[in-house]
């Protein structure tokens, strides 16, 4: 277990950039996810951590030591990698133990350590199979069992849950969350899901076209983030982005938004010192799905809530809840309400509006105004 | 309202099966005439040949023809049969396929898992070399030979062999590791396993229907040269398919066909023998590289 730090990264291609100078440190014991669109660069910069791709500029730092010109297999990492790699020759009690033989551990520790993982992993009964006669969850297993048998410094996860169905996956995931917090290892972890990011990570590094957009906990992302592009990605239903121009009020700042109707709304904000400035410019209005709720179903104690009534345009039941489309200032709004709420598409609904999280985004540069 | 059109429909596949099948049947019998006359021929008396009905069974079955060709027949000077040059074939096809189906299966790994700047061209020049005819390289190969001091020598034809298998061996294993995922040598990487350790314990355990492929391949080819057995080494340590048409033209006076027909059966038999044994693992193989995973 350590520390890891990775300091202003850079990777090209021939004269492409994929990689602009990423940052960031975590602590030992911390869960990183790198999350982002395909192509953002996380899979590269993953790869560069375990040593099987080239450090163009930068320096990748393991437990207080530089790691940039080391062999893969001497950065005492463990790599679990999205199609498994299972070598297909071997049994699985082979599989998890090539690299305890490949550093001349003796057999005995060898034997004992399997045994260890596989009870763990609950996959002894499968020790004496081939890779090919497993299941795909099965297999997820073994790749996990033979990262964790070297009990490295750190875990790297390659997308390790894509291959698997719905259901399978939301198990791993919890396994993968209560390995980490039984073991306390530090583990560097690639999705491209965001859902799979907020419930495991303890540190999230949110990447777009080989820039860092934001590095937070999962809660600071979701509640503050940085630009519009975390915003909208973070989140599921995503954050609610509306054109708003902000305007000054007898109860404080408000952002106004014009309806298509020609219909004016002010929801009035938390107050801040730098909103002053922006006082008729526009901006974007970030509002979360769950924020805006049925009457009923909203925090009144805030004295941030506006209600106002608008024509439904779909509804759709998740059981638990009823998302709830309508549009606002020309955009399509979701709302989150009770599934009991009654709102029927066609019909004019009462939405509550809770400002309280409400954030406000630059509408030039997509920068968050705080 | 479809039902005519179905029995018609039935009716014409069946017509055409049964025309494809006839045609295939005609071919095939066609094709195997002349082993059949060979094996025939093999098993008659002289006298019986005489008569002049090559595709009539023998009247008595004999082998002598085989033990004669096998053991005592005559051979330039030397009476002693083709089985010393049988030997000196396997003597120099053995070791021939064994180096150049590993140096091919290296150089496969090398070109799909360990790229270097040019790794095409170099490619691309192991490919042309299989496409050069062997004639041309005779007079340089001969000279490189006598410089190497194994001229006339079965170390110096399996020298030649090698040279000329890698071309083909490369090309198969280069296909194949190309569909092999590299993930499993980075998960190896870093488990510790170094250049050799994961092409001998990843990648060589994964490759056994291209190892077949290739085996056959080069065990036919070479099996069955002549040019190079003729040119380089035609002497006494001369490979069979040399020793066969010296066995032919050995003249004694009167023509032994049988024996003829049992020294060329003996000779061809090995090559047979692989194909029936591994064929299946031949399509598999060569159908392997195709299909991913």
């Amino acid at each position: 277990m350590a520390s890891l730090e990775i300091k202003n990264i850079r990777k090209s291609f021939g004269s492409t950039e994929v990689l602009h100078g990423i940052d960031i440190a975590i602590d030992d014991g911390d869960f990183l996810v790198l999350v982002g669109p395909s192509g953002c660069g996380k899979s590269t910069l993953l790869n560069m951590i375990a040593g099987l791709d080239d450090i163009t500029a930068g320096e990748i730092v393991i437990g207080g030591e530089t790691m940039n010109d080391r062999h893969p297999s001497k950065r005492d990492i463990a790599m679990v990698f999205q199609s498994y790699a299972l070598y297909p020759s071997m049994t699985v009690e082979k599989n998890i133990s090539f690299g305890l033989e490949m550093r001349k551990v003796d057999k005995a520790v060898r034997k004992q350590r399997v045994a260890e993982v596989a009870q763990m992993l609950q996959i002894e009964p499968l020790l004496k199979r081939k890779p090919g006669q497993l299941s795909g969850g099965q297999r997820q297993r073994v790749a996990m069992g033979r990262a964790l048998v070297r009990d490295p410094k750190i875990f790297l996860f390659d997308e390790p849950l894509s291959n698997l169905d719905a259901k399978l996956r939301v198990d791993m995931r919890t396994e993968i969350k209560k390995l980490h917090q039984r073991l306390g290892s530090t583990i560097v972890y690639v999705t491209h899901d965001q859902i799979e990011a907020m419930t495991l990570a303890t540190r999230i590094a949110i990447m777009k076209d080989g820039v860092l957009q934001q590095l937070g906990t999962p809660q600071e992302v979701y509640d503050e983030p940085n630009n519009l592009f975390v915003a909208g990605f973070m989140g599921s239903p995503s954050m609610n982005l509306l054109p708003a121009t902000l305007v000054d009020t007898d109860a404080g700042i408000a952002a106004n938004i014009q309806q298509s109707s020609g219909e004016s709304i002010n929801l009035l904000l938390k107050p801040s010192e730098n909103h002053a400035q922006w006082i008729g410019k526009a901006v974007t209005l970030g509002i979360r799905p769950e924020t805006i709720t049925d009457p009923g179903s909203a925090e009144q104690n805030t004295g941030l809530v506006t209600q106002i009534d608008c024509e439904v345009n779909v509804t759709e039941p998740t059981g638990a809840d009823l998302f709830v489309f309508t549009e606002l200032g020309g955009e399509e709004v979701v709302a989150r309400m009770r599934s009991n709420s009654g709102a029927t598409a066609g019909e004019q609904a009462a939405f509550s509006f809770n400002m309280e999280k409400a954030v406000l985004f630059d509408q030039d540069s997509g920068e968050r105004i705080y | 309202m479809s039902r005519p059109y179905q029995d018609s429909g039935v009716g014409a596949q069946r017509f055409w099966r049964v025309l494809i099948y006839t045609t295939l049947l005609v071919f095939a019998l066609f094709y195997l005439l002349p082993l059949f006359v060979m094996l025939v021929t093999s098993f008659k008396s002289l006298d019986e040949i005489r008569q002049g009905n090559m595709m009539a069974l023998p009247e008595v079955w004999t082998l002598e023809p085989w033990f004669k060709a096998w053991g005592s027949a005559c051979i330039g000077l030397t009476c002693d049969g083709i089985h010393t040059y049988f030997w000196n074939t396997i003597k120099m096809v053995v070791p021939a396929v064994l180096i150049a189906t590993l140096l091919g299966a290296l150089n496969g790994y090398v070109l799909t898992k360990w790229r270097f700047r040019g790794h095409r061209w170099v490619f691309g020049l192991m490919l042309f070399g299989c496409f050069i005819p062997f004639q041309i390289v005779l007079i340089p190969m001969s000279q490189v030979l006598g410089n190497l001091g194994i001229a006339g020598t079965t170390t110096g034809l399996v020298l030649v062999h090698v040279t000329y298998g890698i071309g083909f061996s490369t090309l198969f294993f280069r296909n194949y590791y190309e569909a092999f995922p590299t993930e499993l040598v980075k998960a190896a990487m870093i488990d510790g396993a170094g250049f050799f350790g994961i092409f001998w314990r990843i990648l060589l355990p994964s490759s056994g229907p291209i190892i077949v492929v290739t085996v056959i391949w080069l065990f036919t080819n070479i099996w069955n040269d002549f040019l190079f057995g003729a040119s380089f080494n035609a002497g006494e340590g001369a490979p069979m398919m040399v020793a066969l048409n010296n066995l032919v033209n050995s003249s004694t006076g009167v023509k032994e066909y049988n024996v003829d027909m049992a020294a060329a059966m003996i000779a061809a038999l090995p090559t047979l023998l692989v194909y029936i044994v591994a064929g299946r693992y031949f399509v598999r193989g060569l159908m392997a590289g195709s299909v991913k995973g």
